[in-house]
């Protein structure tokens, strides 16, 4: 066993004699997993919101959603390059694909599931449907819209570093370069993005805290979507 | 002593000239697309299809064994879910390298690393589906004189079926994914054109062999909603608002 | 609620390093003792464009036919990258450009005035850190300006010093071009090509600049399939501010000391055969008739005799 802890200890040297490198490469990765969740957030919440607070075209939210999910990032990286020259962009369009199924399915069903009849009483009660929306069905959603945030965060930061091969830089870049850093290399990295990866899982979850009021904290529908599929995708390319 | 090698002329063979489309790299050469399909374009989907069948029913046998284990003892569940956790913020691309020195550069690598993704999404199934199974209908079933066996294979697993079926459903289209990523360190399934056709820029085999990926996803989605519907028919009349 | 977070934490702070340590432990268990290293392995590395592909082929196919036992570590990248290769052992052959060696390995700023005596400096570098730098090609793979023949015959361009004669020059060519010596600078500097219009190229071919008439020359490389065709004039650089760029394999001493002249006689024999008209021909089928390196580097050298 001696041998296993040798290539661990090399790869955390790598990490102390590499601070440089692997400091730019994880800021390149947030960079652009931070960019993914942004325009997904801006794609995904309004759509899933309204159609759930409308309770309608649930086919088309959810089976959109279920196409994007089934698409693999490479493949629409591949797609994307022969339109698109190689870099940011194209690597961005992948990670919101991926980004933007778990964030929908969430955001319709947390808010669609929002008993019927307390929205109901809400309305009786004068309010008018935007006032619903923010005060009755976002803060009972929440739950669910945050564990489609904090899977897509996880997905979209641990699949960043397929960004490598397709000129997006980031610790990818270490990953798929054995040939050049080595095993302890990639074994380094990927401490770095699991750790990121934790990290941002993290931050969500305090943003979750935060932005929950105080009644419903405490209340955990778990990490499943509700759609009786586990949070899990798997597809951390 | 000089530096240059003296030039005797070389031979300079015909390379086989592509036609017009290739050279001009355009969207979509059909030309190209016929006379590539049998060498290079099924069999990197025949791969891929025998990479994933074989990740999804390994995985599903042993996270079925690793459910009813959980059964019994409960403090089975939470390391395994920690680790599947983890495992899945490692990138795919990293643990299929790791997996080289081991077990080489071989298809059993790459299987090793699916059937892990795999087997962690469908674990997490079977347990929901089982506990889903209500007390009291287990209750009944015990009652009626029915042995541990018979309570398992004529209660709870129809019963536990939707979210087994849902499991399934999602581990096959991940894999799939998955599995076009292996061809970064093994020469199968559909990853390989891509990523050769990512070198040179080729538009026509990189928007063939991505549409084939994504076919081959949507496709296998398809036919297991098709197969959920059939083997849980009841499920069918929970309609969402 | 404090001490069911803390115990939480310190759960999955266990289970992270026992899952690491599994997954990694298994793995690493077998690095550790598959890492003990044959004797001087043959591990031909590429860069990662068409030509390095099919460089990398070449050498490694001939090794091959040979009955050595070659590795293959393709798609590198940089330089910079493939030199971090060699030199930690993970690779122990590859070809590169000796004026690439010259200016970016050894950081040196104006060339020599041959081929030769950079081939030498190079050579002699490379011994010092423990490498053998094998007779270079007789082509390069190197900078420079090209027109269309119809331009040249209007504006009657042979060298690159002409261009001054061309009223509202406009040039195409890799952003970088704008800052090197090896590019406008030294255009600038030592034929007095000073009114340049500059236009960066960000994904556009250069070739379809000069077709479309959108700019009059254009910054490319001498061995780019296009070339290949009557349709452009190279203009001449007698000057050498381009620098030169035949190709040379740098081998590790280890290997050469291990499979000697078996290695290097190989190695330059196919070096031997790789002329202007040749590689012109070898990346015209990689760059537009796609065909695999691996397929391109078998035809030749079966056709010359080397396989």
């Amino acid at each position: 066993m001696i041998g296993d802890i040798s290539v661990f200890g090399d790869a955390l040297r790598f990490i102390e004699e590499n601070p440089g490198l692997l400091w730019d490469k994880t800021v390149e990765q947030l960079e652009l997993s931070a960019a993914a969740i942004g325009v997904a957030l801006l794609v995904a919440l309004p759509i899933g919101i309204g159609l759930g607070h409308l309770r309608r075209y649930s086919f088309v939210a959810i089976n959109v959603a279920n196409i994007g999910r089934a698409l693999p990032t490479l493949a629409v990286i591949a797609v994307c390059i022969v339109f698109l020259p190689v870099g940011f962009t194209v690597v961005l369009i992948a990670l919101v694909v991926l980004a933007v199924p778990p964030i929908l399915t969430n955001a319709y069903v947390g808010v669609s599931e929002v008993d019927a009849e307390t929205v109901e009483a809400a309305r009786g009660m004068g309010m008018t449907e935007r006032q619903i929306l923010q005060r009755v069905e976002l803060p009972l959603a929440s739950p669910l819209l945050f564990a489609g945030i904090r899977t897509a965060v996880v997905f979209v930061v641990a699949s960043a570093t397929i960004a490598a091969i397709a000129g997006g830089g980031g610790l990818g870049d270490v990953i798929v370069n054995q040939a050049s850093y080595g095993i302890e290399g990639v074994i380094g990295a990927s401490i770095l993005v699991s750790a990121l990866a934790f990290a941002c899982d993290g931050v969500v979850a305090l943003v979750q805290r935060g932005v929950t009021p105080r009644p419903l904290r405490g209340r955990r529908v778990g990490d499943t979507m509700l759609v009786s599929e586990p949070r899990t995708k798997g597809s951390t390319l | 002593m000089s530096g240059i090698v003296a030039q005797s002329g070389p031979v300079i063979p015909d390379f086989g000239e592509a036609s017009s489309c290739v050279q001009d790299n355009r969207l979509f050469c059909p030309d190209w697309v016929r006379d590539n399909w049998g060498p290079v374009l099924q069999p990197a989907l025949l791969q891929h299809v025998k990479l994933t069948i074989i990740a999804v029913a390994i995985g599903f046998v042993l996270a079925f064994i690793a459910a009813l284990l959980a059964r019994h003892r409960p403090w089975f569940e939470r390391p395994f879910d920690l680790v599947s956790a983890l495992v899945y913020t490692i990138p795919s691309i990293a643990l299929f390298q790791l997996l080289v020195p081991v077990t080489g550069l071989t298809v059993t690598t790459v299987e090793v690393a699916l059937v892990s993704y795999t087997l962690l999404i469908l674990f997490r199934n079977f347990l929901t589906g089982f506990r889903s199974v209500p007390a009291d209908v287990l209750e009944a079933a015990r009652g009626m004189g029915m042995g541990s066996f018979q309570v398992l294979r004529r209660v709870e697993l129809p019963l536990a079926l939707p979210a087994i079926m849902a499991g399934v459903r999602v581990a096959t289209v991940s894999t799939i994914a998955l599995a076009t990523v292996a061809a970064f360190v093994i020469p199968e399934g559909l990853g390989r054109p891509i990523f050769l056709a990512l070198r040179q820029f080729f538009n026509t085999e990189l928007i063939v062999t991505a549409l084939l990926a994504i076919g081959l996803a949507l496709v296998a989605d398809g036919l297991l909603v098709l197969a959920q519907r059939a083997l849980t028919p009841w499920t069918r009349a929970r309609t969402r608002p | 609620m404090i001490r069911k977070h803390t115990r939480r934490a310190a759960r999955a702070a266990f289970a992270i390093s026992f899952g690491v340590a599994i997954i990694l432990g298994g793995a690493a268990s077998a690095t550790a003792a598959s890492s003990e290293p044959t004797a001087a392995p043959i591990i031909v590395g590429t860069k990662n464009f068409g030509e390095a592909f099919v460089l990398g082929e070449l050498y490694k196919q001939a090794l091959e036919a040979k009955g050595l036992d070659v590795s293959y570590k393709e798609n590198i990248g940089s330089t910079e990258l493939i030199q971090k290769a060699l030199t930690s052992g993970k690779i122990t052959l590859y070809p590169e450009y000796v004026g690439i060696a010259y200016t970016v390995t050894f950081k040196k700023k104006t060339f020599p005035a041959s081929a030769l005596a950079t081939y030498s400096t190079v050579k002699r570098l490379y011994a010092a850190k423990g490498y053998t730098v094998l007779p270079m090609t007789p082509f390069q793979d190197v900078d420079a300006v090209a027109v269309l023949r119809t331009t040249a015959k209007k504006y009657g361009l042979k060298s690159v010093s002409d261009l001054k004669k061309v009223p509202d020059l406009t040039l195409a060519a890799f952003p970088e071009f704008r800052t090197r010596e090896t590019g406008l600078v030294g255009m600038k500097k030592k034929y007095g090509v000073t009114d340049v219009k500059f236009t960066p190229l960000a994904g556009i071919s250069a070739y379809k600049l000069l077709d479309d008439g959108k700019v009059l020359a254009a910054g490319v490389f001498s061995t780019d399939p296009p070339l290949a065709t009557s349709k452009y004039v190279v203009l001449k650089d007698p000057k050498n501010i381009f620098g030169f760029q035949n190709v040379v394999p740098i081998v590790s001493n280890k290997l050469v000391s291990e499979y000697g002249s078996k290695l290097t006689s190989t190695l330059n024999a196919v070096s031997r055969k790789l002329t202007l008209k040749a590689m012109l021909a070898m990346n015209t089928a990689v760059y537009v008739d796609q065909k695999p390196a691996a397929q391109i580097a078998d035809a030749f050298l079966k056709a010359n005799g080397l396989k």
